[in-house]
């Protein structure tokens, strides 16, 4: 062996102070990145295993005055996958994945494909595969992956919040429509969507690097405020009421649209709007542009006679005519060197001005324009709120189109006067009306009457607005008593209603074109009404676009609806029919009315055999194959001809309808969320879900007859897990 | 020449117990929640290597009762038999593919990296060789040439084999070796800028290199990719803190940093025991190196001398690279720390070297 040479020794000193350096450095190094950098690196390492989750808030529920809920929040599952999770399952058992898919399209109603490419899909840890199942579905698909035992890894459920409109497409325009991430879109649900919608929540939590909670992680959890609930001002009976009559109307006219209004005078409040086309909220798939436009704020049409009222209004306010003025009708109206033609030919002869408004005679009405001069015409219109919003809480109200006061000429003054020229919204036609049905205060058309906080206590109350007093008092009611008498002797008659005292008037204009003039065969007809002529209570507005075939004529078309509507509201409002004052119409306008019998509980076929009978139509409404409750209920009177709408459903006892106010509760235990808001709504109760999953407790116990309309809350839980 | 034989170098073999103590708990630790989630065994990488560990220590002991100077006549041979071996792995079905690097000869149910021989070997001839011919050494290409030549045949074997940590520390300590052996420094200049030449062309034709290297640059350019480990091994230091966050309370563990029970197993204990634990680690690699060179440096004979820092320098720079790795100091290249990262063939290797070291040790004077 050779002896260790002393440079081997120097050198070896050498690489130890190296290696000491270097494990000097390394230290230094540590430090740097521990201590004085360490709260950087954690801080970003947290950030890197939280996670947020969004909680969404629950969104408020909208009533009806009464109440009746017209637009709930419901729980409901969406399908969503973790690819990543989905592709590490395919390496460890190949072929999981499509297996997944396949199991997934079958329940979810989907392309396997699609769910394939979802599910799979690159770089991503959260794709929806579907949102928001119908619950029946989701419940079908756990219990089939329960029973086979089937391992889908990175396929879970995620509940989120759906709108369901409980009554369907009743007050659709007004309630609107929300997203799937149920944001509002349209109607109060836009324009409300701030008190709506809540403030979601927070769950922060950790995560490891495969997605999957730590065990000892830190959590945060910040509870989300549920939305505000909405109080309308819809009277739900009376929105039947219109919806029934568009139905039918569109059945047997089938126009281009219609819209009705029925609005409470003394308040403003709308208790009912409606409008065709329309369309159901929750088939979210099916709306069409045309479907979902709001007729009754957004169109404008030349309101034509119906507005003749504006013009008495105006006059008999500025003293311009008296009642006692007499007026002649030649069948036509010279104004400069243009003839205007009565609508009846030849003319109405010699007439007092209580018998112009009766004929709705044109000339007449030319003369009393003409007479009032256009600064104080222009006056009565500003006042009345033509050509500007009413300010209702919609979206996309138009302003109306008004002949500009600078450049009007007698001409123009002479065909305001009868309602043509000049355009306007259905709701700003009922807002003038109803003021003079208000003794002369033009009120602020309201839909909103309260806002309730997540505990149902009252936030904030609308008071009715009175915008002005556009006409005395004096004024008004005189006008109310000749609006009746048009009812009773004139134009109006088909409006009239056995034993209570109507005013209103009739209205038929050409449709104007786009690019200007009027097209020929094209009407609107109209009949816009209050009642009781003596203190008006509602007014009501139809408007019939282009109905096809004849007659065309407002009070042939628009009137007999008017009445069909007044009738029932009148009477779901109590109003008594003034026995005193029984003006019985010319014979041969009367419309035959019928008792409707009671077809509760019978089938479909029974129920329309029964109604045949007695020449009423029938229009169902859900499905099933019985009947379980029936509107207007037995002993009403209708019209002949008049549908009787009839609600379906698969059990008669499980919604007996008790007469009266009360109703029986359903046993909707064992059900899925949609199946027991139905049969609650069958029978005329409330429907408060909590949870998800199948219902297994009720606050109203099944076969308890309770107040109709009183909230059940039904609570539903996740079906139980059976043990491996 | 008989020397008398003393008892080994306590130090040593005390540091050398402390830190596989050290490292058995933390690979307890680090593997427990992939164990749990892969072979539903929190301690199934514990226990293997707990074996490994006994294994270990029994090659220690034996080799530490084994007079090293029986080692010099079979050092040529114990070379060419371990390069055979690390060139068998290119015979397809011979090599097992682990990670994309083909560094495991299949054995049937056993498997060892021949690396890890030729580590041992490497240093055995060296040990011999220089300990001969140092004068020679001061000429570039009769002295030293040769064994250029020997050290660019290893690495570019093991760069193929993209085994590019295992090249490093074998280069370096066939480097150190050669520098101690009396090498002109002038040469070993030259020598070490060839050598950082040739890891930038390494880097330059495998893509996955150059990104670990600017991935090391800046890690947060790029946190999904080139620097993700980077990034999650800092994000385990800064959790630990001066004081650490405890024995098994390392978050990092759980799927977001890869290797944290092999080779990144140093930013895990750094999580848990802080900057104070690591401080432990580092001292007690400081007094391994410091006695294993004053082994070398009070042994009477050039061959004991040289092995003995052969030694200690291969374990000194294995744990200098892969702690300056998960410190982020130098660009990722795999290379386990010795005595704390899983592993059976390298902590077995390890361990025999240490064996050998303190087998020298029983010859120096105190």
């Amino acid at each position: 062996m050779f002896a260790t040479p002393v440079q081997v020794r120097k050198r070896s000193a050498t690489v130890f102070l190296l290696f000491g350096a270097l494990l000097t450095i390394l230290l230094f190094r540590l430090l740097w990145v521990q201590v004085v950098n360490g709260a950087f690196y954690a801080s970003k390492a947290e950030n890197m295993r939280m996670r947020e989750l969004v909680v969404e808030a629950k969104r408020g529920t909208i009533y009806d005055r009464n109440m009746h809920s017209l637009a709930v929040s419901i729980s409901v599952d969406s399908v969503v996958a973790n690819p990543s999770e989905v592709m590490r399952g395919e390496r460890e058992a190949p072929g999981r994945a499509r297996e997944t898919a396949a199991v997934l399209a079958q329940f979810l109603e989907m392309d396997p494909e699609k769910v394939y490419g979802l599910i799979t899909k690159e770089n991503v840890s959260f794709v929806y595969v579907k949102r928001k199942v119908d619950p029946d579905k989701i419940t079908n698909l756990r219990n089939y992956v329960q029973e086979k035992n089937l391992k889908m890894p990175g396929i879970s459920y995620v509940p989120e919040s759906k709108r369901y409109y409980e009554k369907g497409k009743l007050a659709a325009h007004v309630l609107g429509v929300t997203d799937t991430d149920a944001r509002g879109l349209e109607g109060l649900e836009f324009i409300f969507d701030q008190q709506l919608k809540g403030i979601p929540g927070r769950l922060v939590s950790e995560y490891d690097g495969q997605n999957r909670q730590l065990p000892q992680a830190e959590h945060a959890f910040i509870r989300p405020t549920d939305g505000r609930g909405l109080v309308l001002t819809i009277d739900e009976t009376v929105q039947y009421i219109v919806e029934r009559e568009l139905d039918k109307l569109e059945r047997e006219r089938k126009p281009k649209g219609a819209t009705i209004i029925v609005m409470e005078v003394k308040t403003g409040r709308i208790l009912a709007l409606g409008n065709r086309p329309t369309f159901d909220p929750n088939d979210r798939t099916n709306f069409s542009d045309a479907a979902r436009r709001n007729r009754a704020i957004s169109d404008v049409y030349e309101p034509g006679s119906t507005f003749k009222i504006v013009t008495a209004s105006a006059a008999l306010e500025e003293g311009t005519v008296k009642n006692s003025d007499r007026f002649f009708d030649p069948g036509y109206a010279k104004v400069g060197d243009r003839r205007v033609r009565c609508w009846k030919d030849g003319g109405h002869g010699d007439q007092t001005f209580e018998e112009v408004v009766q004929n709705s005679c044109n000339p007449g009405f030319i003369a009393i324009g003409l007479n009032l001069g256009a600064e104080k015409f222009y006056r009565y219109l500003k006042a009345f709120g033509f050509g500007q919003p009413t300010g209702i809480s919609l979206n996309g109200e138009a302003t109306g189109i008004l002949v500009p006061q600078a450049n009007v000429k007698p001409i123009d003054l002479a065909t305001m006067s009868i309602g043509q020229a000049n355009a306007v919204t259905p709701i700003q036609l009922i807002t003038a009306v109803s003021a003079v049905a208000n003794g002369g205060k033009l009120m602020k058309p309201q839909l909103v009457e309260k806002v309730l906080d997540a505990q149902g206590g009252v936030l904030k109350s609308y008071a009715p607005e009175i915008i002005r007093q556009v006409i005395s008092q004096e004024t008004a009611q005189h006008l109310n008593l000749i609006l009746e008498s048009v009812v009773s002797k004139g134009t109006g008659k088909n409006a009239y209603i056995d034993g209570q005292r109507v005013g209103g008037k009739t209205g038929t204009a050409q449709k104007i074109k786009s690019g200007g003039g009027y097209m020929e065969g094209e009407y609107v007809a109209s009949f816009v009404g209050l009642a009781p002529a003596n203190d008006p209570v509602v007014a009501c507005l139809v408007v019939v676009d282009a109905p096809q075939g004849e007659p065309h004529f407002g009070g042939l078309v628009a009137a007999p609806i008017f009445k069909l509507v007044m009738t029932d509201v009148l009477r779901h409002l109590g109003i008594q029919p003034q026995a005193e004052h029984q003006e019985t119409p010319a014979a041969g306008d009367t419309v035959e009315e019928v008792i409707v019998p009671s077809v509760t509980g019978l089938s479909l076929l029974e129920a329309q055999d029964q109604l045949g009978r007695v020449r009423l139509a029938a229009a169902t409404e859900g499905f099933g194959t019985k009947v379980v409750r029936q509107q207007p209920e037995p002993g009403e009177k209708l019209a002949i001809s008049t549908a009787v709408i009839l609600y379906l459903g698969d059990d008669p006892k499980a919604a007996p309808v008790i007469a009266g106010a009360s109703a029986v509760c359903p046993d909707v235990r064992g059900k899925g969320i949609r199946q027991a808001g139905e049969l609650l709504a069958q029978a005329g109760l409330s429907f408060e879900p909590v949870g998800s999953g199948l219902a297994h407790k009720q606050s109203v116990q099944p076969g308890q007859a309770v107040p109709r309309g009183t909230v059940v809350q039904v609570e539903f839980a996740p079906l139980p897990e059976e043990g491996p | 020449m008989r020397l008398k034989r003393k008892s080994p170098d306590v130090t040593i073999l005390l540091a050398v117990v402390l830190l596989l103590m050290i490292g058995l708990l933390m690979v307890m630790s680090a593997s427990s929640v992939r164990a749990s989630y892969e072979y539903e065994d929190p301690f199934f990488f514990f226990k293997r290597q707990m074996m490994f560990a006994v294994m270990g220590l029994a090659v220690l002991v034996v080799l530490m009762r084994f007079d090293y100077r029986r080692l010099s006549p079979i050092a040529n041979g114990f070379l060419i038999v371990s390069l055979i071996l690390l060139l068998a792995l290119f015979i397809p079905g011979v090599g097992k593919k682990v990670l994309g690097s083909t560094r495991w000869l299949n054995l049937g149910p056993a498997s060892f990296q021949p690396s890890e021989l030729v580590k041992l070997a490497v240093i055995f001839f060296l040990a011999k060789a220089l300990s001969r011919d140092q004068h020679q050494l001061l000429d570039l290409f009769k002295g030293l040439g040769p064994y250029l030549a020997l050290m660019g045949f290893i690495g570019l074997v093991l760069v193929v084999q993209k085994d590019l940590g295992t090249a490093l520390a074998i280069c370096g300590t066939m480097f150190l070796m050669l520098f101690v052996a009396g090498a002109r420094t002038k040469h070993m200049g030259w020598l070490f800028g060839a050598g950082v030449g040739l890891v930038a062309l390494a880097a330059y034709i495998e893509p996955y290199r150059m990104r670990r290297i600017t991935g090391f640059l800046d890690p947060e350019a790029d946190p999904q990719g080139a620097g993700y480990q980077l990034l999650q091994s800092l994000y385990a230091l800064g959790g630990g803190g001066l004081f650490g966050s405890g024995l098994g309370q390392s978050k990092q563990k759980f799927f977001y940093l890869p290797e944290h029970h092999t080779d990144f197993i140093f930013a895990i204990l750094g999580e848990e025991f802080g900057t104070l634990g690591a401080a432990v680690v580092i001292a007690l690699f400081f007094l391994l190196i410091w006695r294993g060179i004053r082994v070398g440096v009070t042994c009477p004979d050039a061959f004991g001398s040289l092995l003995a820092v052969g030694l200690t320098a291969q374990v000194g720079l294995q744990a200098v690279i892969n702690m300056g790795v998960v410190t982020g100091l130098l660009p990722v290249t795999g290379i386990t720390l010795p005595f704390l990262s899983y592993g059976g063939s390298s902590l077995v290797f390890t361990l025999a070297g240490i064996g050998l070291l303190l087998s020298v040790s029983r010859y120096s004077p105190r």
